[in-house]
């Protein structure tokens, strides 16, 4: 048998086991290759402007084949310890360690190498594809139009080439260290040793839930006013991350085991097929993968977490916008407004206009503030709010000595709550109008120049609107009083009228525009949600590469116990429903404690990204976790592959 | 009565262009209650022959009936259930899952059959307590001896109270005494529950616990050996005696 011979059996051979890591290394590389590509693209830069697209995009390459090669290694150093029998073997009939080095590297070189050709012509083809969702999510509306760039086929081809290396040199290491025992011993050494349950892992386990619940409440509580100062606020968060990623990690060492153990315990003796299955096998497998199993849930976490933040963000840009811009456009500068105005008139745009004037008045809402942050930079016995009169809104009204407040952050609002009514007074120069305050709105009336960036707009009746304005503290008014807010009556219009408005050139401070600023918005969250989600794609595929791996690794271990259960009379459908319950657990157990762990952290923040929870956390947690199963389905089928060759 | 009966039974390895012939026409009949050994050289088709005769593994030709049973044309699923129900195995090796503890694993052949939790844990009691490892039933495979982990599969192949149980060199990997005490058992069970044993073995003093010992060559059964009313002594001297025939003309070969 030549060396060439061994060389293409091995090869074969591998391909067919390995053809997961072959689609994994094909899609880290064209989409190493497409963001590449992208970065060296000139249409990066021009369409953006502002947004250095380019520059987001390389770091998002640098994060990328950082997963990348952390994941290769990892799952080389899988495949080594599994072919070391094999490695053993050729030693043992007398082949030198160099040479074995030598025929792995060959092959390894063309499997690898192979990859990265395909790799490099998919990216190239996917690119535009690529490009296309980039401008489809940034709502641009540019032909991509993209060129073989010879940079990116040259950085891809170092950077791989570099992982590659890397790789051998793992593999020297590995084969060097070895000796012709030990060769034989690895698999062995690395199988869990089976032990009963000790007093000492029950207690982990019952730490491990502990720390990871006691984080999570903590985390419902770190925005509710329980932390009144920055250092507070910052030891919370470290307890946070530190107890629940401890707790992770002793979760699978011991909490797993521990509950399986009762469930077990309750069974005395007599489990069923399933049970055999899967309870029996996983309570000693995740013990042993604790370390891996935590890394992966924490990374996943993060991964759902990051992508429901920035689509949360991305979905809540029309809400945003809305409560930056009180109607289509607006302005605080009379002549800019009359200007506009004129402008769409002579384009034969019909809107619709609304002014308002708007007094600044110092509050002191000390009685209805519901909260005891000390660190503000507000005295809640001086606050500077807008006063404006129910006349000027539609939708409200209210009697004189009441008040009503709208327009309040959403972010602002979990710092400081109000409480549901009560008394607050508005400070004038020389007198003090004390009223009712009714409760809080969330019409949007005034942009963000009278609010201080977020602060509640007071609205009250024209007859206290009236009185305020005589007792006017002039040293606290804003340089214009009034507020034109414009709508375009004909939704199609607005296109029109937006270019219309571009044209001026207006100050941004005292004239906006609603679609501006939402499209502003859109590019750079449009960016960021791209970013992240092609990374977290990444993640998402490399992880559950890993998981079935190792789980390959198990079926070929648990082969005989598969074996012997056929002999016993269990039909391979029986063990077909053991196994899927048990990769349901394998799967389950990361992918469902990744999603609790990223909820809570979203939950405790999401408010400051945008104004909607729900949809775009479910949407991401929904696809992810579907993604995700389909690496359960394939292991699935690959135990049901080994079962039928178990007999 | 008769239990077993194999006739004319063929069994090829390989393809067309290449077989191996392993079993040539071989004829076998066992009664109820009787304890039966097989032996031979190695490569003989000894674990082919039981494999065959226990349903694992399929005959190329020839029909074998258990218990009346026509198992030869059986589908996969109605010989999972026949195993399940009829049939209890002791092997050499590979023969305990490690992530179970004693006495799940000899509960086993119950919960396929879905027998009752409490006339299970009353058959689990008597047989462990038969076989002496009612002490280590709470331990797992890697925590007790290799007589133990023998003794376990043999109370987990006794436990449903099979027709048949077959044996493939259960003995092999025990030093003399653990093997004795083990075949000791094997024989008071097969005595006191009258259950059909059929063991194969390389070990003459294994088989000369057995009422019969059956010596294959060339695919054939070559000769059988009565027990009879010997005592265990004179028929192992027996066995010894073929066994050399046997091997030497093994070596010619
Ligand atoms: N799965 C198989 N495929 C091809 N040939 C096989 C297979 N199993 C057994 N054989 C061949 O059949 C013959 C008999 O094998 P078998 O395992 O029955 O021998 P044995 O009598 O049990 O030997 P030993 O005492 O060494 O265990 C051998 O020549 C072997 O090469
Ligand atoms: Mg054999």
């Amino acid at each position: 048998m030549s060396i060439k011979h061994l060389i293409f059996q091995n090869l074969k051979k591998n391909i067919k086991n390995y053809y997961l890591y072959v689609f994994a290394l094909i899609f880290s590389v064209s989409l190493y290759f497409a963001f590449v590509t992208l970065q060296y693209d000139p249409a990066m830069n021009e369409v953006e402007g502002s947004v250095k697209g380019a520059a987001a995009i390389k770091s998002a390459s640098i994060l990328l084949v950082a997963i990348v090669s952390i994941f290769l290694l990892y799952a080389n150093t899988i495949f080594i310890k599994r072919r070391s029998k094999e490695i053993g073997l050729f030693q043992l009939i007398g082949m030198t360690k160099n040479r074995i080095f030598r025929i792995l590297t060959i092959e390894n070189f063309m499997l690898y190498f192979g990859s990265l050709l395909i790799g490099i012509l998919l990216g190239f083809s996917v690119s535009k594809l690529i490009i296309m969702i980039l401008f489809k999510v940034m709502q641009i509306n540019a032909i991509a139009e993209l060129h073989f760039s010879t940079e990116a086929l040259a950085q891809t081809l170092i950077v791989f080439a570099v992982i590659y290396l890397l790789i051998m040199f793992m593999n020297y290491l590995f084969i060097k260290r070895q000796s012709i025992l030990a060769l034989f011993r690895i698999v062995s050494s690395t199988e869990t040793r089976v032990k009963k349950l000790s007093i000492w892992e029950i207690v982990i386990g019952a730490v491990g839930i502990i720390m990871i619940l006691s984080g999570y409440y903590i985390s419902s509580k770190l925005f509710g006013g329980d932390f009144t100062t920055i250092n507070e606020l910052f030891l919370a968060m470290i307890f946070i991350l530190g107890s629940v990623i401890l707790g992770t990690y002793l979760f699978y060492k011991g909490s797993i085991s521990f509950i399986f153990n009762i469930i077990r315990k309750k069974k005395d003796g007599y489990l069923t097929i399933k049970e055999v299955l899967s309870l029996s096998s996983i309570m000693f497998r995740m013990k042993s993968n604790a370390l891996l199993l935590t890394i992966i849930t924490t990374v996943s976490a993060l991964a759902i977490g990051l992508l429901s933040l920035s689509y949360i963000s991305y979905y809540s840009i029309e809400k945003t916008a809305e409560h930056t811009v009180a109607g289509d456009f607006s302005f605080t500068n009379v002549n800019d407004g009359e200007k506009f105005e004129k402008s769409l008139a002579a384009n034969n745009i019909s809107f619709h206009e609304r002014k308002i004037r708007v007094i600044q008045a110092d509050a002191n809402l000390k009685n209805i503030l519901d909260t005891n942050l000390e660190e503000l930079n507000f005295d809640p016995k001086k606050m500077k709010l807008p006063v404006i009169s129910d006349q000027a809104v539609d939708t409200i009204d209210v009697a004189p000595g009441q008040a009503v407040f709208t327009d309040y952050n959403n972010a602002l609002q979990k710092f400081m709550s109000f409480k549901a009514s009560g008394q607050f007074d508005l400070i004038g120069k020389s007198k003090t109008i004390q009223l009712t305050y009714l409760g809080l709105r969330n019409d949007s009336v005034l942009s963000l120049d009278f609010t201080a960036g977020g602060l509640p707009v007071v609205i009250v009746n024209q007859t206290d609107f009236e009185r305020l304005q005589k007792d006017i503290n002039p040293a606290i008014q804003n340089k214009s009083t009034l507020f034109i807010g414009i709508d375009v009556k004909n939704e199609d219009q607005l296109e029109k009228a937006n270019q219309v408005f571009n044209e001026f050139k207006f100050n941004g401070d005292s004239a906006r525009s609603r679609l501006e600023i939402s499209n502003g918005m859109k590019q750079i969250m449009g960016l960021t949600m791209f970013i992240v989600g092609f990374l977290g794609l990444t993640f998402l595929v490399t992880s559950g590469c890993i998981l079935y791996f190792k789980q390959m690794g198990e079926s070929e271990e648990e082969k005989p116990n598969y074996s012997i259960l056929r002999k016993l009379g269990f039909t391979r459908s029986d063990l077909l429903k053991g196994i899927s319950r048990k990769q349901l657990f394998s799967f389950g157990i990361p992918l469902v404690i990744g999603l609790a762990h990223s909820y809570f952290a979203v939950k405790s923040g999401w408010f400051f990204f945008g104004t909607e929870l729900w949809t775009p956390m479910i949407i991401v947690m929904i696809l992810y976790a579907a993604l995700y199963s389909v690496f359960g389905i394939l292991s699935v089928l690959y135990y049901k592959k080994v079962i039928r060759d178990a007999l | 009565m008769t239990i077993l009966e194999a006739t004319k039974i063929y069994k090829n390895y390989g393809n067309k262009f290449n077989k191996q012939e392993v079993l040539k026409g071989l004829d076998l009949t066992i009664d109820k209650g009787e304890f039966v050994s097989i032996m031979g050289a190695s490569g003989s088709g000894k674990t082919t022959l039981l494999n065959v005769l226990s349903s694992i593994d399929k005959v190329s030709q020839g029909s074998i009936k258990i218990e009346g049973n026509e198992i030869t044309r059986m589908k996969e699923k109605q010989l999972a259930e026949f195993r399940k129900s009829h049939l209890g195995f002791i092997f050499q090796e590979y023969n305990l899952l490690d992530t179970l503890t004693v006495k799940e694993n000899i509960l086993l052949p119950l919960t396929v059959t879905k027998t009752p939790k409490k006339t299970a844990e009353q058959k689990f009691a008597e047989v462990a307590q038969e076989l002496g490892i009612l002490e280590v039933k709470d331990k797992y495979p890697n925590e007790i001896s290799g007589g133990q982990k023998q003794r376990t599969s043999a109370a987990r192949a006794f436990i449903h109270e099979p027709s048949i149980i077959f044996a493939d060199e259960p003995t092999g990997a025990l030093d003399s005494k653990s093997a004795s005490d083990l075949l000791n058992k094997l024989s008071q069970l097969n005595q006191k529950r009258k259950a059909t044993i059929v063991m194969v073995t390389h070990d003459p003093v294994a088989a000369s616990f057995s009422n019969r010992v059956i010596f294959i060559k060339d695919g054939q059964i070559y000769t059988q050996l009565n027990k009879g009313d010997q005592s265990r002594q004179t028929f192992f001297k027996d066995i010894m005696k073929t066994q050399g025939v046997l091997g030497g003309v093994q070596y010619e070969h």
